[in-house]
């Protein structure tokens, strides 16, 4: 009866938002007396697999089909279907990310299964199974009660604070039968950006708009986001005029994320753009116009010239990080 | 419709005379969902192409405009009304004025898209032979094309028939040759096609003439430094003995001013929409902006003095849209029954705009002024953003102000509206006489001071404006009698008087587009509304009064004025009303919607 | 090839969110409904290239909701389509959506069924995966670039940290955002063809949903700002160490 979680990595390094869905299952497991049965699919090193226990998992149930390293949703499926079945489980978790939002909804299909897509608290086991999650591109959230027997939950990450406990898990192999189905898309061509933070991923986000007047000027951003290790973002007009990858652009129709902190720099803050940002947890904002309606959703506002202010606060970073070094 | 319903339908400045049923008007609460859609159209179109690029408009960067007329017209939007076998859509007049009202959001851009629809395509439309309409008309359609309309001249604007340009027959009798000079051409800069205004030899009477760009003897003068619509091209145009082949004479020799007036008609009830979908959108910009700005502590749309500027913009547009679509519909249905008794549906389009130019130039008239009223406010609630140059305060403001001064000045339709009044009662069209006379009689007898006992939420206000229509028949009467001929020369008595009657026609137009609207979705859906409309009617009793209270006291004497002044204080009687509590829950409205919201 | 698109109906983008009903539910009174905007910018856009490329021989729109979802649903057939279908029933859980959508793709046999990476309303991105369980078809999700080759579909689509390019044969349900293609104003031939197009109602066979919302709740006001003078950027940094505790 154990909770299933399926855990991501990148190049056999299993990645921190995976352990941020092994604790959520461990919660779940505490909660129902059950354990955590996480399933690793593809290249990892044992150590890597046997540290999923600080977070709370028992045993980690290991397919080591190198074709796994990359994703292939129908054949991730198939391997977790075959650890559910072996373990008899009624909940099962994963990530609301690329990789989670592609095998979550064919699972619950399969085990006709609710689903929770981007879960934000843990269940609520009181009143059913009510798990919070945000509508609306952040401008609201939404109390959803899973009424099927079995369970699929994926959580949005960087969500859940981690607390590692001493712990380590067993490691099993698991051996699936791949259906012909299950590796039907070919993979043509990678393109990584390496060395970049992810902006789904990051933790702190600098984010400029059309007041920052021109592509010109994002040498500006880039040194800030160097220097504090963060990712770069933008809003749409900003995407639209080419001055940034669209990748960037991020909104209620672009991407949704939820860093620790999100500097707004030269972004008015229309409704659009809050709904995708809204969910950061500090949010410093730099425009030269006191009245941007952004300054309503932020914690610390700049009112000057994104300019002058941007190479002022590099240099700040830049000191603060030799005192704390 | 029926045609017998029609033939009982009211006539043009029959409004003075006769009540109008709440049911028979159009409101725009009405528009059906293709109607919307296009109307959605306009507002991305202006949303994606022509807002973000404002400046460069303003700057008028070389072939921007022209670019932005081949967009629309890919949409489909230069041809929303031109007739299917040209290249167009067919769609009724009411569509393509909510077209123009959509695309009247869009600063300079809205001057060059209504002159290119109206009149740089009209005239040919409606005058040309089949020939002159094959070969033009589907290229103004579709945008590839541009129009534009010469009458004005140096020495002859607003007394349009006195230009001085002449055209003669060519030797060969193959061309006439146009020598003359034009100005404050819209969209000459970018125009292929020109409809231009000249006489031939000697005529006592314009005629028009299709020119194209390449003639030979045409040319171009450098652009207009100008106050506001920086972005549209406006320059003067030199005919110098230009050659144009005799097959471009349009419509009959001496038939130009005819032309002109009809065109005109039209052009100002379409100046009429274009100016709402401006006030709509300068509305939502000033009640975002007092939400926003905060200033003692709280958004400046807090204040009562910023909430009576909110709602006094949304009255005026709500009221001034009520009289648009209403005179609308009537020309629609003049045309449409026309139609139906064999009229060929050009000339029938043309004698149902004529048959309602009263109401166009009280339209025109009102709604500009509307828009000058919605944009001074919003400079006004923008404080000193307002001022700058970098909010958009500044460029609605010095934009708006044209409006009052093209398609005839505010003047001279205000003239126009007596004028065409008077001399349809002249002519036997229009009973004032017996009217007139009632009312006179009524002022001899004993008075009603009753209040208002009936109950019905619009028995008051359709009192008010039944005494309305008395009060303006009593001072015109009074005035025809005493300054017989001379009243041409007082000026400032006719300004009142079409003051009166541009009062008394938006009245009527908001109450019974309230009414309709109640009986469409209830009155507890309908507060506001009816906040509106008893501003609005209560308002115009005060102006009406003092309209006619000056009119009076220029031309009336003695006992007879003293007498006719009691009957116009009891004509503009109402009773009390508490506008600020009114005012204060419609401004609540738009300020919650955080935009235009009616 | 025939194409499906899957079209759902939200609020505008401008909508603020209002609760009624002891927060049980929203407030659509007032309510400017709109395409669900990658339904609409990307999916159907792209449906509509392939069309006029003369690769799609017929495009259809699929939506499921209530008669109320009409407008927006012959919005979508301004811009394009041959015909639209209205799966008559009301439902916020993706799986039941999926199903009803599923079934009914299945009954006509689609090469390719296109959506958009999710709805801006209940923010899932759920549907075209479990369509594609459903249709037992491979998914690829988050294209911004979907090109075709015979029975093949080529699609570029964002991955962590990048982009791949992969490729499935057909069928396959793809989801589409920024990049698949231009978004498009509808048109006055479009706007008036809109009426003339099939708009066909079917009654879906019953899927029990397996979620439901109980409540809802608005996001809590931000605290109120602290404002820090441009010149003093040490402070900032400062108070992000040891206030927000983000550094
Ligand atoms: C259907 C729809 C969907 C949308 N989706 C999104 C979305 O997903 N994401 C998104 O971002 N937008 C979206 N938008 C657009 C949104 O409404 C705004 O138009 C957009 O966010 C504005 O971008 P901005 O803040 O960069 O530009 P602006 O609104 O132009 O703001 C620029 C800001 O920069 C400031 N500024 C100027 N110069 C300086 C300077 N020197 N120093 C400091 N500050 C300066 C100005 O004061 C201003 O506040 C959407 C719109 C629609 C209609
Ligand atoms: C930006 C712009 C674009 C234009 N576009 C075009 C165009 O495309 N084609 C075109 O042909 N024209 C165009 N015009 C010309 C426009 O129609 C005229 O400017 C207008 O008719 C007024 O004429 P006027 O400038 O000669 O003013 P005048 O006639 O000299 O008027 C001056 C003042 O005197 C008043 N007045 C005049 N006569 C009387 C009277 N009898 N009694 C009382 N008061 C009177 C007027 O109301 C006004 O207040 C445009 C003008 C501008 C400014």
């Amino acid at each position: 009866m154990a909770v299933i979680v399926l855990v991501e990595h990148t190049e056999g390094n299993i990645k921190k938002k995976s352990f941020e869905a092994v604790q959520y299952a461990a919660n779940i497991a505490q909660k129902t007396g059950t354990g955590v049965t996480a399933v690793v699919l593809g290249t990892v090193a044992e150590a890597e697999m046997t540290a999923l226990g600080q977070y709370g998992a028992q045993k980690v149930l290991h397919v080591a089909d190198a074709r796994l390293d990359e994703l292939h949703a129908r054949a991730y499926a198939s391997a977790l279907m075959t650890a559910i079945q072996k373990e008899d489980s009624k909940v099962i978790v994963t990530l609301h990310d690329i990789n989670g939002r592609a095998v979550a909804p064919r699972l619950a299909v399969k085990l006709k299964a609710g689903l929770v897509a981007g879960a934000l608290s843990y269940p609520d086991m009181a009143n059913g199974f009510v798990i919070k999650k945000a509508v609306f591109s952040g401008k609201a959230f939404a109390f959803v009660n899973i009424t099927s027997d079995v369970k699929v939950i994926s959580v949005m990450p960087n969500t859940f604070p981690l607390q590692s406990i001493d712990g380590k898990a067993t490691i099993e192999k698991l051996e699936v039968t791949f259906g012909d189905k299950d590796f039907g898309i070919k993979v043509k061509e990678v393109n990584k950006v390496k060395g970049e933070v992810s902006l789904a991923d990051a933790e702190l986000v600098v984010s400029g708009g059309r007041g920052m007047k021109g592509p010109e000027n994002w040498g500006l951003i880039e040194d800030l986001a160097k220097e504090m290790g963060a990712a770069t973002a933008c809003s749409r007009p900003v995407a639209d005029a080419d001055w940034r990858p669209h990748h960037e652009h991020v909104g209620q129709t672009g991407g949704t994320i939820r860093p620790n902190l999100y500097v707004a720099v030269g972004i008015s803050g229309a409704i659009q753009h809050l709904a995708g940002v809204n969910g950061s947890k500090t949010i410093v904002v730099i425009n030269k116009d006191p009245e941007a309606p952004f300054f309503k959703a932020a914690n610390y506002g700049v009112i000057g010239d994104a300019m002058e202010v941007l190479p002022r606060l590099t240099e700040a970073v830049k000191r603060f990080k030799e005192t704390h070094k | 419709m029926n045609a017998t319903e029609s033939v009982n339908a009211i006539k043009g400045g029959e409004f003075l005379i006769r009540d109008t049923p709440a049911a028979s008007i159009f409101i725009p609460e009405e528009w059906n969902e293709e109607q919307l859609m296009i109307a959605e159209t306009c507002t991305n179109f202006l949303a994606q192409h022509v807002v973000p690029n404002l400046n460069r408009i303003d700057e008028q960067e070389e072939g921007l405009m022209p670019h932005l007329m081949e967009e629309a017209g890919a949409l489909g939007l230069l041809s929303i009304s031109v007739p299917e076998e040209y290249g167009g859509f067919g769609k009724d007049f009411k569509t393509s004025m909510l077209v123009t009202e959509k695309l009247g959001a869009g600063n300079s851009f809205s001057v060059a898209f209504s002159a290119h629809t109206g009149i740089g395509t009209l005239p040919i439309l409606y005058y040309g032979t089949e020939a002159q309409k094959a070969k033009y008309i589907p290229k103004l359609a579709s945008g590839e094309w541009k129009g534009a309309y010469c009458l004005t001249e140096p020495g002859a604007g607003s007394d349009a028939n006195s230009g001085k340009s002449r055209a003669r027959l060519s030797e060969d009798g193959k061309y006439y040759l146009i020598t003359g000079q034009k100005m404050w051409i819209t969209n000459a800069g970018f125009a292929d096609v020109f409809t231009v205004f000249a006489k031939i030899d000697n005529d006592e009477n314009l005629s028009a003439f299709i020119v194209e760009k390449g003639f030979e003897g045409l040319s171009l003068n450098t652009e207009e430094h100008k106050m506001g619509i920086k972005g549209s091209s406006t320059r003067q145009v030199f005919f110098n003995d230009c050659k144009v082949p005799v097959e471009n004479l349009l419509s009959e020799r001496q038939n130009g001013f005819k032309i002109a007036v009809n065109i005109l008609n039209l052009g100002r009830i379409k100046l009429g929409g274009a100016t709402i979908g401006a006030s709509k959108e300068i509305i939502t910009q000033s009640v975002r902006y007092a939400n926003e700005r905060e200033q003692f502590g709280r958004p400046i749309s807090k204040y009562g003095a910023i909430r009576y500027k909110l709602a006094q913009q949304v009255i005026r547009t709500y009221a001034s849209e009520s009289a648009i679509y209403r005179a609308s519909q009537n020309m629609e249905e003049a045309t449409e029954h026309m139609v139906a008794t064999g009229m060929d549906e050009i000339k029938a389009k043309l004698k149902g705009t004529e048959q309602y130019a009263i109401e166009a130039a009280i339209i025109k008239v009102d709604a500009s002024e509307t828009l000058d009223y919605v944009v001074d406010e919003g400079v006004q609630i923008y404080g000193g953003m307002g001022y700058s140059a970098e909010a958009p305060m500044d460029r609605a403001y010095r934009d708006s102000r044209i409006n009052r001064i093209f398609e005839g000045t505010n003047e001279i339709n205000r003239m126009l509206t007596v004028d065409m009044m008077l001399k349809r009662a002249m002519k036997g069209e229009l009973d004032l006489m017996g009217p007139a006379q009632k009312v006179a009689g009524e002022l001899m007898s004993i008075p009603d001071f009753n209040a208002v006992d009936e109950e019905g939420l619009f028995v008051k206000e359709k009192k008010y404006i039944a005494n309305f229509k008395k009060a303006v028949l009593m001072v015109a009467g009074s005035a025809v009698q005493k300054l017989m001929a001379q009243l041409g020369k007082e000026q400032e008595v006719l300004m009142n008087l079409a003051d009166m009657l541009i009062e008394l026609y938006v009245s009527e137009s908001i109450q019974l587009r309230v009414e309709k609207l109640v009986g469409m979705r209830g009155e507890e859906a309908c507060k506001e509304h009816l906040d509106m409309m008893r501003v609005y009617v209560n308002d115009a009793a005060e102006k009406i009064n003092k309209s006619g209270k000056e009119a009076l006291n220029a031309f009336a004497e003695g006992d007879e004025r003293r007498m006719m002044l009691m009957g116009l204080r009891r004509y503009t009687k109402t009773e009390d009303l508490n506008t600020t509590q009114a005012r204060r829950n419609i401004a609540a409205k738009v300020i919650s919607e955080n935009k235009y919201c009616f | 090839m025939k194409i499906l698109v899957c079209i759902s109906q939200v609020p505008d983008t401008s909508t603020k969110i209002i609760l009624k009903d002891n927060n049980t539910a929203i407030n659509n009174q007032g309510t400017t409904w709109i395409i669900n905007p990658y339904d609409e910018w990307y999916a159907l856009i792209k449906a509509l290239e392939l069309k006029e490329s003369g690769i799609a021989t017929e495009v259809h729109l699929v939506t499921v909701g209530k008669a109320d979802v009409e407008p927006v649903i012959r919005k979508a057939l301004a811009l394009g389509g041959d015909e639209a279908i209205r799966i008559d029933a009301d439902s916020t859980d993706s799986y039941q959506t999926a199903s009803y959508i599923a079934d009914y793709a299945r009954s006509v046999g689609y090469e390719l069924v296109l959506c958009g990476k999710e709805s801006i309303d209940y923010n899932n991105g759920t549907t075209g995966t479990m369509i594609a369980e459903l249709l037992d078809a491979d998914y690829i999700g988050f294209a911004t670039h979907i090109q075709t080759e015979g029975n093949t579909v080529i699609v570029q689509r964002e991955i962590e940290g990048g982009e791949e390019t992969d490729s499935c044969s057909l069928p396959a349900v793809v989801s589409c955002q920024k990049g698949v293609a231009e978004a498009r104003i509808p048109n006055m031939r479009g706007i008036m063809a809109a009426r003339t197009r099939p708009l066909k109602v079917i009654i879906p066979t019953e899927v029990v949903a397996v979620t439901t919302i109980l409540s809802y709740e608005l996001p809590p006001a931000k605290a109120g700002i602290r404002l820090i003078n441009p010149d003093n950027m040490d402070e900032l940094v400062e108070l992000l160490h040891t206030e927000a505790k983000v550094i």
